[in-house]
């Protein structure tokens, strides 16, 4: 047998995925700067608008814009509506959603043309509905109301809530909502004492996706309210034109309506990929 | 307490039918187990009598009346299910409570038959705990406790101690045979596994791709099997099938095994049919032993080369051939010898079991 | 541990109370109420007003034409008919096309590198999310910012890099108004893909890596070989969600450019707005909707039949 040799040692170098750090990097910045940009011109004072080279950090930052875009520009009155609507949309419609899904999962009510029905509807584009809905909420006179946006915030968020929930639903074992009919439960009893406190979690996650959407939408709110109902993002209709004056309160709003989306998503980010694809996929 | 019929059971999920006709009586307190393959229907047919899945033909009747349109809340059954169903969000107390506080009892009431049924079950000081913070076997316990509660006339169980492990199971079966022995209520379990059968029947069904193969008491079906089916299926280690031909020489009958083993049926086990009548000799472990010098009448005598030994304390199951096909005989440790060695064996005649080749049905 | 030592003192719970006529029958087609609020608003507010703008579509309703006069098939020539429409129609195929496809290359480089988990990734994970829940007008308007010469810091930045002077009108210039808008859908929905993509790559098993690792195979084969392949249904499902949202190009169009200048940023949906809102063409806005309506069914279909044939085989 051979004599055992000294085995080499090789020493270990540490790679440095250079490629990855800067890609990384790079899109990092890339998603940050915008965001910083905005915020910059929001505390910027006006008079550096125009200071080549520019001004990346304002040495006298002000909340001039602030004010001036929540009152002067009714930016308040359009967060508040903002809220009421989403509030409300998200409400009815996690629990419009919920109350489908359940039957769609455990009892595949109508079969697959319900569910492909109602899963087409979230890539119809709001130009179609947005015209006929406009003239019969003018006939109904409910345009530019709190209702008639909610209404329609509803109709657009059920298919990603039902969808969520169908999701959630097809993971929870039957057995006990079976356990609570046969110890003496009706179906919506069972349903409703212990089908849904489990599935809090998920209908959390689908409300969450449902605010956002609501808070964020534009194409509805545009068209469906005016001067009482508007919501937040249509009042950057007023910032439209190339004036630079209103440029600081336009990012002033801005970094106003952020604020609550952002917290909410970064929050709900597990179920991320669930609301993205419609619950087709488990993140 | 109530007895349970069923007729002409039928259970379709479109094309496919799990129970495809099943007659069954279920005397009042009599445990009955229903025990199969997967696929066969018990869970099914369990299901059917809670009321969890609807009946396509036939009719369930439970204490005298037809259950058929019955909402299983109705039906005054209670479940134990195989995952325990505990409400996760509940405390023990309340998922005990929660068939009565569904019933409209009044609170006093559900507290006192809650501590009653924890008392019983010896899980007093987990009322305040939730279903995570406990044991499988607890949870088992709690399930129980949760059917108990409500003295229903019927204790359904759909393969309760699969999902604990060996040791926890040999304790639980325990358990509920002795609940029966107390309460002496109705009991239908479903389970996969022969030795759950066994133990706790008073009756077993066993059933067979949506049919009843056979159905009786434990030790008929495992002595006196009515197809090869039911014989393989009972029993651990499994019944060993050797084919063979009859032989008949005057009035003896004889049968040539595959592989030219001769056994010579003792005159209590006569056998029709023509010379040459294909069957098939069923052989359990423990009708084959370690022959003495001098051969005894209904023994069949076979030297055998050990191929494999697998101890397990006491005995020995060692496994040789017969005409190529592996055979495994119960032997007293001392007696197995060595892989390799030949060994002298005898089997048991009387008390072998006997198929026809062609209908598999016990002659 | 306690023996079941029993006594029958309990009785019978026995049933529990009877429903009342509403309640079973409330019971018994309880599957069918559970889906009707949802169902029933659903017609009202999508169906319904579906079809009310077909019937819309074949007569007369303009604020600036009186009556509404049976017209057939005229709005929808005068729809067909316009150079901005068609034009319009064009662009957006352009503009989703490329942004999809610069979002998908970008999304999946970026998935890739978070692959494997390190230090800090869940903060970067959060901050690269974040453009997903910012309204597509905020974002028009950040990038108007950062674009909009003079006030906007791009042409100084660039002027800077490249030495010469920048001056490039970056909203009204042709061609670059359309990098704009497409820069201003990649900055959003890149992380879309990124996502998707990467829910994709951590499902495939670790294990199909380690046996490559162990036979030598190069990082480029094993990309080609494993882990495309294994993306594929989630590549072809995050193309379709997104390429379905990005032919609606409205909200972004609207703050940068205002379809401008004149029409050179008209998308259909923009088309159509303008149409309908600002002109008043009602009928033709709708026969024009119903147009768009069918156009993206065609694609739904065709995208989502391929997908579902993915996902069975």
């Amino acid at each position: 047998m051979a004599a055992a040799t000294r085995p080499v040692r090789r020493r270990r170098r540490v790679r440095i995925p250079v490629a990855r750090i800067l890609l990384l990097g790079f899109f990092v910045a890339f998603v940050l700067v915008p965001l910083y940009w905005m915020f910059n011109t929001s505390i910027k004072p006006s008079d550096d608008y125009l200071a080549i080279p520019p001004v990346w950090w304002p040495s006298e930052p002000t909340l001039v814009h602030y004010e001036a875009a929540l009152f002067a520009y009714r930016g308040l009155d359009g967060l508040i509506n903002s809220v009421i609507v989403s509030t409300a949309a998200t409400v009815l419609s996690a629990l419009l959603g919920t109350l489908m899904a359940y039957s769609l999962a455990r009892y595949n009510t109508g079969g697959q043309h319900l569910s492909f029905w109602v899963l087409s509807q979230r890539f119809l584009p709001p130009i179609a509905i947005v015209l006929p809905v406009f003239l019969i909420y003018r006939g109904i006179g409910i345009y530019d109301t709190h209702l008639g946006l909610i209404l329609a915030y509803t109709v657009f968020t059920l298919p990603v809530s039902v969808w969520m929930m169908y999701a959630y639903f097809r993971g929870m074992p039957r057995s006990l909502e079976e356990a609570a009919m046969v110890d003496g439960c009706t179906r919506w009893r069972a349903f409703w004492t212990v089908a849904v406190p489990l599935a809090a979690p998920g209908i959390v996650a689908a409300a969450v996706f449902a605010f956002i959407a609501c808070w964020t939408e534009f194409f509805f709110a545009l068209l469906l309210t005016s001067r009482n109902a508007f919501t937040l993002p249509t009042v950057f209709r007023a910032f439209i034109g190339f004036q630079g004056a209103q440029y600081g309160e336009a990012a002033a709003l801005a970094i106003v309506s952020l604020g609550p989306s952002i917290v909410l998503g970064v929050l709900a980010q597990r179920h991320l990929v669930r609301g993205l694809t419609l619950g087709a996929v488990r993140g | 307490m109530a007895d349970v019929k069923i007729r002409g059971l039928h259970k379709r999920y479109g094309a496919f039918e799990a129970v495809r006709g099943i007659d069954l009586e279920i005397p009042d307190g009599e445990f009955t187990v229903l025990v199969g393959p997967s696929g066969c229907g018990k869970s099914t047919l369990l299901r059917t009598i809670a009321g969890l899945e609807d009946v396509s033909e036939g009719e369930i009747e439970i204490g005298g009346e037809i259950v058929n349109d019955m909402r299983p809340r109705d039906r005054d059954v209670a479940m134990v299910f195989q995952d325990y169903a505990l409400y996760p969000h509940m405390t023990v107390a309340k998922n005990i409570g929660f068939g009565l506080k569904a019933r409209k009892l009044p609170p006093a009431e559900i507290e006192a038959r809650v501590q009653t049924a924890a008392a019983m079950l010896g899980i007093t000081g987990l009322l305040g705990r939730y279903p995570r913070q406990i044991s499988g076997g607890q949870r088992q316990r709690v399930a129980i406790g949760r059917a108990i509660v409500r003295s229903p006339r019927i204790f359904l169980f759909d393969e309760p101690l699969s999902n604990l492990d060996a040791q926890l199971r040999d304790e639980m079966r325990g358990e509920i045979k002795r609940l029966h022995r107390d309460i002496s209520t109705t009991m239908i379990y479903v389970t996969h596994d022969q030795i759950e059968a066994m133990t706790l029947a008073d009756r077993i069904v066993l059933m067979r791709d949506g049919l009843i193969e056979q159905q009786g008491a434990p030790l008929d079906l495992f002595e006196r099997p009515a197809t090869t089916f039911v014989a393989g299926f009972l029993g651990s280690p499994k019944m060993t099938f050797l084919p063979g031909r009859l032989s008949r020489n005057g009035t003896a009958a004889s049968i040539l095994v595959d592989g030219g083993l001769r056994l010579d049926l003792p005159a209590g086990r006569a056998l029709g049919g023509a010379e040459g009548r294909s069957v098939i000799v069923g052989v359990r472990p423990e009708h084959i032993y370690r022959a003495a010098d001098a051969a005894g009448p209904g023994e069949a005598r076979l030297d055998a080369a050990i191929e494999l030994l697998q101890p397990t304390g006491s005995r020995t199951y060692a496994t040789f051939r017969i005409g190529g096909i592996p055979v495994t005989a119960e032997l007293e440790a001392h007696d197995a010898g060595r892989p390799g060695d030949i060994v002298p064996l005898g089997i048991n005649l009387n008390r072998v079991s006997l198929f026809d080749a062609d209908t598999q049905r016990a002659i | 541990m306690a023996n079941i030592a029993v006594t029958r003192e309990m009785k019978a719970a026995g049933a529990p109370p009877r429903l009342s006529g509403f309640g079973e029958w409330c019971d018994r087609h309880f599957k069918w109420l559970l889906v009707a609020p949802a169902v029933l608003l659903i017609l009202a507010l999508s169906i319904y007003p579906l079809l009310f703008s077909l019937v819309v579509s074949f007569i007369n309703y303009d604020f600036q034409i009186p009556g509404h006069a049976f017209v057939g098939l005229k709005n929808f020539e005068l729809v067909v008919f316009d150079p901005v429409a068609r034009r319009a129609l064009v662009l957006t195929a352009i503009l989703s096309g490329t942004s999809v496809l610069i979002e998908f290359l970008l999304g999946l480089a970026v998935a890739l590198t978070m692959m494997k988990s390190f230090r800090g990734r869940g903060l970067i994970m959060s901050i690269l999310i974040v453009p997903l829940f910012i309204s597509p007008v905020i974002v028009g308007q950040a990038f108007t910012l950062i674009l909009q010469r003079p006030f906007g810091p791009t042409n100084y930045i660039l002027s800077q890099i490249l030495g010469g002077e920048v001056n490039i009108s970056w909203l009204t210039e042709s061609p670059w108004l359309y990098f704009s808008i497409i820069l201003a859908d990649v900055w959003q929905w890149t992380p879309f893909m990124f996502v998707i993509l990467l829910a994709g790559l951590t499902a495939i098993p670790p294990n199909l890596f380690e046996a490559a690792e162990l036979d030598g195979v190069n990082a480029w084969q094993v990309f080609w070989s494993i882990t495309l392949p294994h993306l594929g249904p989630m590549i072809l499902l995050a193309i379709t969600f997104r390429l379905l949202d990005a032919i609606r190009l409205f909200d972004t169009i609207f703050i940068m450019t205002g379809g401008g200048p004149g029409t050179q940023t008209y998308t259909a949906s923009y088309y159509l707005y303008t149409v309908g809102f600002t002109q008043f063409h009602l009928s033709q806005a709708t026969a024009g909707s119903w147009l768009f309506l069918i156009i993206t069914a065609l694609v739904v279909t065709f995208l989502v039949r391929r997908l579902l044939k993915v996902e069975t085989a």
